[in-house]
């Protein structure tokens, strides 16, 4: 009877202390909800890893590599782990497309992100149907993936996070409508992209201002390192302003080319719908000309909020440098993977597709919303002049223009661009 | 209307420039030693990454990092042609193209262990970022610079190769290398610095792009492919050619930017297919046999 009495008390006592220590472990570590997903989970991320734009690859790796210390330091998605796996898109359709069967078929990967060209976005997209996995796009900017692909073709396995050519197109035109300039010109990539963004910026801005003129435009080919006949070409037609969507390192090139060509003192205004991109930034460094217009797909001082201002420390702390637009973008898909899947409660694509429609994600880059009927992520971007502060080792964007993406951003039924 | 058609040639034939002095490393190399080097776009990559380490290490002198660069390439073809080429000039060409080709790679990797994998962009030299005012446009004086630099060599190696022994006795191998030989010209040695030379010069085009280009792993690839239609152009061996060559590819390029910019990348091989047709052996190339 005495020993039955004490087994129980012993056990008890031990059973108690067990159970207080397994509370005290579950409220420190884990923070996130215990879906028990498969461990762990893994995203497949493609982005341009070598060559004149191997600078963006870079940024979009370090950029989710932080994404994912942070989510697994609090438990991972639902309790599982991530686990990336990077590969090099190349800016070629055929390496693209091979890399995303590879990561589904061959690696397993649950979900893909990554994608800095426009062509292989589209490419990549439209067999996102056969692999049935979620893609979130994180750079690739043509309006053809979400109003083509998404709203029209209803491939509702895509989905972009970063903005699309709308912030090139248009915003730039809301920007350039107030500009002492008449005669516009552009030197832009010749691809889809390139000739997309020219496009919507002419339609846009002869709708703002319809006493424009688009006198002259020449488009190099990926690869171009020497930018001279067409910078002679585009300044025979004597235009007052330069547009151009060139960027990484052929963006370096171009501005340093057009500077011995002393564009920036024959012209009024220059747009570069990429110039903010922290590659660009170093690169050109004190050559960047003073009062150049230049945006992204999201810039570091914008906003000035806690969680801004959180991200680009953590970034700084881990990666000794400032965080490029490409590194918020795939730090907020890996993000908004996490929210979708624990809100979904699952990783069953059709079950995070439907989690991720309407989805408000916390992002550095301020408040943002994914939309329903195209998949695209709707937050803003500001458009600012290049000025160089002492107080930075790059230059970086005065004089703000905000526009509020929901002003701009073109809606369905998504009527053809008449330029 | 004219002052821009004349300008737009000017910009051509600068851009030819760099074509011209990769391209005639390549010929020379091959007119002498009968070997296609494909490894000559690398050295030209070399002679950019080597110049601009050493601009870095002397401080930011250009015109320092200029005269040093492009002889480290010179001495990484020596390597080459001691160490490796000289092996296989007795076995099949079909070998030699591969370990011309296995360099390409070796060298691709190297410089991104070495330097990263990103590119980098040089800061252009104080002296030379002013322009001035040629047919009632800016032209830089950097690219005044490159014409005179590339007009400074053409001269050089005519005067090298017409006007001096050492001159003769690479001509004489060029055009028969056993009659040659039967006359006591050692090959061997001439081989050597032939290649050298070469190197040197695809080690100047490199160096010279830095200030206006940017440099990354890769930049190889797309100069030599370039090169390698300058050359067949020209005529393989022929000196003039390559000069020449270079001229028209960068003509057809600055040209079909003004007139035809859907074929921007066809122009060049549609040139070079043209003179094949109308003479298989290149404009001033040797009819073999």
């Amino acid at each position: 009877m005495a020993s039955q009495g004490g087994t129980t008390r012993r056990r008890f006592l031990k059973s108690g202390a067990l159970a207080l220590a397994g509370l005290g472990l579950a409220g420190r570590a884990h923070s996130a909800p215990q879906l028990k997903l498969k461990k762990p989970i893994k995203i497949g991320c493609q982005t341009i890893l070598s060559g004149p734009l191997g600078g963006y690859g870079e940024f979009m790796r370090k950029g989710a590599l932080l994404a994912q210390d942070e989510i697994n330091a609090q438990g991972g998605i639902g309790g599982s782990p991530i686990e990336m796996n990077f590969r090099d898109e190349e800016l070629k359709v055929d390496v693209g497309v091979k890399n995303a069967r590879y990561f589904v078929d061959d690696w397993g990967a649950d979900f893909l992100i990554g994608i800095d060209s426009s062509a292989v976005a589209l490419a990549v997209g439209e067999i996102m149907p056969t692999l049935n996995r979620v893609l979130i796009v994180t750079h690739g900017a043509t309006e053809k993936f979400n109003e083509d692909l998404v709203f029209k073709k209803h491939i509702k396995q895509c989905f972009r996070i970063s903005v699309p050519v709308y912030q090139d197109g248009i915003a730039s035109a809301i920007v350039a409508k107030d500009l002492p300039v008449k005669r516009w010109a552009t030197i832009s990539p010749d691809y889809e992209y390139g000739h997309t963004s020219w496009k919507m910026f002419r339609a846009s801005l002869k709708k703002l201002k319809p006493d424009v003129e688009f006198v002259g435009e020449s488009f190099a080919k990926f690869g171009t390192v020497d930018f001279s006949s067409h910078i002679s070409k585009v300044m025979g037609s004597n235009p007052e302003a330069i547009f151009s969507t060139e960027w990484g390192g052929e963006a370096v090139t171009m501005v340093k080319q057009a500077k011995l060509f002393k564009v920036f003192d024959q012209t009024k205004a220059f747009m570069c719908a990429m110039g903010a991109a922290m590659d660009v930034l170093q690169g050109l460094g004190a050559d960047y000309p003073d009062g150049a217009w230049a945006s992204g797909r999201y810039y570091f001082l914008y906003p000035e909020s806690a969680d801004n201002r959180r991200f680009v420390d953590a970034f700084r702390k881990k990666w000794n440098t400032f965080p490029s637009y490409v590194s918020e973008t795939s730090y907020a898909a890996l993000y908004a993977i996490k929210k979708a899947v624990e809100k979904a409660g699952a990783l069953d694509t059709d079950a995070v597709i439907t989690a991720l429609e309407g989805l408000e994600v916390s992002r550095p880059a301020g408040p943002c919303v994914i939309r329903k009927e195209d998949h695209q992520a709707v937050y803003t971007v500001p458009w600012g002049r290049i000025r160089h502060d002492p107080k930075y080792p790059m230059p970086i964007l005065g004089d703000l223009r905000v526009t509020p993406a929901n002003d701009y951003y073109r809606k369905p039924p998504f009527p053809p661009v008449e330029a | 209307m004219g002052r821009a058609l004349l300008f737009q040639g000017l910009v051509g034939i600068t851009e030819a420039m760099y074509l011209w002095l990769v391209a005639a490393g390549l010929s020379l190399i091959f007119g002498v030693m009968r070997v296609l080097n494909f490894a000559h776009g690398s050295l030209y990559m070399l002679g950019a990454y080597l110049t601009y380490a050493v601009f870095r290490l002397v401080g930011g002198d250009f015109w320092i990092a200029l005269a040093i660069g492009p002889l480290l390439v010179a001495a990484v073809g020596w390597v080459l042609e001691v160490g490796f080429l000289r092996r296989v000039y007795r076995v099949e060409e079909a070998f030699q193209l591969l370990l011309t080709f296995a360099f390409v790679l070796i060298f691709d990797d190297l410089v991104k262990l070495v330097f990263g994998p990103l590119y980098q962009s040089p800061p252009t030299p104080k002296g030379l970022s002013g322009a001035v005012v040629i047919a009632g446009s800016i032209f830089p004086a950097y690219h005044l610079f490159i014409l005179g630099v590339g007009a400074a060599v053409g001269l050089g190696l005519w005067y090298f190769l017409e006007r001096t022994r050492f001159g003769l006795l690479i001509r004489a191998t060029a055009a028969d290398r056993e009659m040659a030989r039967a006359l006591g010209v050692r090959a061997s040695r001439l081989f050597t610095w032939v290649f050298v030379l070469g190197a040197w010069l695809a080690g100047l085009g490199g160096a010279l792009s830095i200030p206006v280009r940017s440099i990354s792993p890769g930049m190889g690839e797309l100069i030599i492919i370039e090169a390698f239609v300058v050359v067949v152009l020209g005529g393989l061996g022929s000196l003039r050619g390559a000069f020449l060559g270079a001229v028209v590819i960068g003509l057809l390029h600055a040209y079909g930017l003004l007139y035809l910019p859907v074929f921007e990348l066809a122009l060049a091989y549609v040139g070079m297919a043209v003179v094949l047709i109308i003479r298989p052996q290149g404009l001033f190339g040797v009819r073999e046999g």
